[in-house]
């Protein structure tokens, strides 16, 4: 019997193993998939003197990378191809001047590079103004938080006191946003389906986001009333997610509790005979 | 006394069976029942006056931005005005006769298929009927 009972023991420990293992082995299957589509310009750059390599690593830290938007898609070239990757023949565009640098970013943030055009900020455009890596620095692009309008970046140019007023303006609409975005990620963990409710909540914020860039109080104030009117029915579709995964949560006790009754009337029964 | 008490347990049995399959059952209900909500059985109309040649008209459907577009040379069509990328609104380039989105310069046709940009899929077509100059979408 008891030699059945390490034999039983024995072979369970080794499909445990080989499920252990298996699920390794496709992890790291996966990640290799991914580094094998590397672009050329990340192994070839990161071996260079600082200057170059310097790029790599701050991107690597970047919502660009944390979405895949690599060099190419910014600088052009062949990624492919690491004898012609910075071919202008193959559309390298290399480094922008920095007049340049908002038509740059602009081909993909549309909405941003108009506003910001419509700006002080753009107007002053080539006569010493800023640009997008004023504020956004280039490379390490991060995810935008109000952080991002602070003195001391502000105070490169100008005063403080405008720039506050604009961000004091979005502040509550801010935090609204991100304690959504947090309620969002919980749900995300559980497994729950949360991708209209983040497609609404992007739109939202990159609204606001890209209108911040007009520097224009008045039409911040204006554009939060109706975002928080739509963030309030965001909260109302997470409120009944939440309300849903309560009653899954008594549900589940209760399944359970009658399921180890049952095992106990069972076991009661049984001894009826 | 052990017969009573063998029909008391299976009573209890059975009920708690009951209770394990109206939980299981119900979340498969919940599954395969119609949502309460069917932005199907939701209708908006627009007359057709209001959608010049060549312009478009956006408007809420079922709680979500949508767009009617007159296309140059004749035709309608009705789309969400949700990007298929990340969500955002998109807009109506009139001089280009197609949709740009705000966000990152996803652009769609006139009839709603991708020709730019970063968006996987081509706008949702909604379905709509014209009658007795009427646009009815839904």
């Amino acid at each position: 019997m008891k030699q059945r009972c390490i034999k039983i023991a024995r072979s369970s420990f080794f499909c445990a193993s080989v499920l252990i293992i298996s699920a390794l082995v496709l992890c790291v299957g996966l990640v290799k998939t991914v580094r094998a589509e590397e672009i050329v310009c990340i192994p070839c750059h990161s071996g260079l003197p600082e200057k170059f390599s310097a790029p790599v690593k701050l991107w690597q830290k970047s919502i660009h990378a944390e979405n895949g938007i690599a060099c190419n898609a910014c600088h052009g070239g062949d990624p492919k191809d690491a004898a012609n990757a910075m071919s202008p023949a193959r559309g390298f565009l290399g480094v922008p001047k920095p007049a340049d640098i908002p038509a740059f970013c602009g081909r993909c943030h549309v909405g941003v590079l108009k506003n910001f055009l419509a700006s002080a900020h753009g107007r002053a455009l080539g006569k010493g103004g800023p640009t997008c890596v004023t504020c956004h620095g280039n490379h390490r692009v991060l995810k935008v938080t109000l952080d991002l309008i602070n003195e001391k970046t502000c105070s490169q140019c100008h005063t403080f006191e405008r720039a506050r007023k604009i961000r004091d303006a979005m502040a509550q609409t801010e935090a609204r946003i991100v304690a959504i975005d947090n309620r969002i990620s919980e749900f995300k963990k559980t497994g729950t389906d949360t991708e209209i409710v983040e497609k609404q909540l992007f739109s939202l914020r990159n609204g606001l986001h890209s209108l911040s860039h007009v520097l224009e109080e008045t039409k911040l104030t204006a554009a939060s009333t109706q975002i928080d009117a739509d963030l309030t029915k965001i909260e109302s579709s997470l409120n009944d997610l939440t309300s849903i995964h309560k009653i899954r949560k008594i549900a589940g006790v209760i399944v359970v509790s009658a399921m180890l009754m049952t095992a106990l009337l069972l076991h009661l029964m049984r001894k009826t005979y | 006394m052990e017969a009573s008490r063998r029909t008391f347990l299976g009573t209890c049995l059975v009920a708690m069976a009951a209770v394990i399959s109206a939980a299981s059952a119900y979340p498969i209900w919940r599954y395969l029942a119609p949502r309460k909500i069917n932005p199907a059985d939701v209708k908006v109309g627009i007359p057709v006056k209001e959608v010049l040649e060549g312009e478009a008209k956006f408007f809420d459907y079922a709680g979500s931005p949508a767009v009617i577009v007159h296309k140059r040379g004749g035709g309608l069509e009705v789309f969400s005005a949700v990007c298929t990328h990340l969500g955002c609104i998109i807009q109506w380039e009139k001089e280009k006769q197609d949709f740009l989105c705000p966000c990152h310069g996803g652009r769609f046709s006139a009839d709603g298929t991708v020709t730019g940009g970063p968006p996987p899929k081509p706008l949702n077509k909604l379905p709509f009927t014209v009658a007795d100059g009427t646009i009815t979408i839904g």
